[in-house]
């Protein structure tokens, strides 16, 4: 579910990262609710997914909402390479 | 040898036309298919059962030989049935809509990330949302066809819900083979 250079956001609880779903589809914004990649602790065992295109819009959305996610991550290869300590 | 020509068929098709004429007629199989995804999945499906692949570019394709037996495990598994998964609903569990939807959804992206996956998976009444346009689990449904899984939507269902042109994963069935697939399973596991 996951490819080459897509971005995985982990977030705290469920109810954020329903919210960020929510938030992100209002704006029309190509991500996906997965399942946390099994390398990837979530809580909540849910995550979001989206692309490089899209990830400016995405970041500026979930920031201006408050909603910014516990980790961010890049799929390089078969690992995932973890973006700073908050977006 | 026995041959199929799975030309201009969209993914998953190639690869679950491949699996049902390898369990009907065990043996030598040449396929004709087109270059890129469905060749690809066909010869990871194909190897990924223990059978030997040769390739060779035809016009307008490439021609795929897919000769010996099935590993162990997978000859074992065809003797004994199929898995099934009956999805009766596009929500899994009692409970709020919206986190039986959710559950759902991740469920099915799930099986993606596992090793042993369903031999069919089965959609009937409003499960069949699951498998039209915009449903969300498109993109699994038709990784688990790459992987062999036969996805069916009841047609009935479709028409009930006036989705029949909308659908976007596998193909139709009627309850004819829901209930021989059901009765004949190896295991079933409802949803």
């Amino acid at each position: 579910m996951v490819k080459d250079g897509d971005y995985v956001a982990i977030f705290n609880s469920i109810h954020r990262v329903m919210e960020a779903e929510r938030l992100l589809k209002d704006k029309h914004l190509k991500i996906l609710l997965i399942p946390a990649p099994r390398a990837l602790a979530a809580d909540c065992g849910l995550a979001l997914r989206y692309a490089e295109d899209v990830r400016s819009d995405v970041e500026a959305a979930l920031a201006e909402a408050g909603l910014l996610p516990r980790d961010l991550y890049r799929k390089s290869g078969e690992a995932f390479e973890k973006i700073g300590e908050k977006v | 040898m026995n041959s199929l020509d799975v030309r201009g068929m969209a993914c998953p098709l190639p690869v679950v036309s491949v699996k049902r004429a390898l369990e009907a007629a065990p043996g030598e199989l040449r396929v004709l298919l087109d270059d890129g995804a469905p060749r690809e999945n066909v010869k990871r499906f194909a190897q990924g059962r223990g059978y030997q692949v040769q390739e060779e570019p035809v016009e307008g394709g490439f021609a795929c030989t897919i000769s010996g037996s099935p590993k162990r495990e997978a000859a074992a598994a065809e003797r004994a049935g199929a898995n099934v998964m009956l999805f009766g609903t596009d929500r899994m569990g009692d409970g709020p809509e919206e986190l039986g939807r959710l559950l759902m959804k991740n469920f099915i992206m799930t099986l993606v990330e596992l090793q042993e996956v369903p031999d069919r998976m089965l959609f009937v009444n409003s499960g069949v949302l699951l498998t039209v346009a915009g449903s969300e689990v498109l993109e699994a449904l038709e990784a688990l066809g790459n992987r062999g899984v036969e996805v069916l939507s009841c047609g009935l269902c479709l028409d009930f819900f006036k989705k029949k042109e909308q659908l976007a994963a596998g193909g139709v069935t009627n309850m004819l083979t829901i209930a021989e697939s059901l009765l004949q399973a190896r295991s079933v596991v409802r949803l």
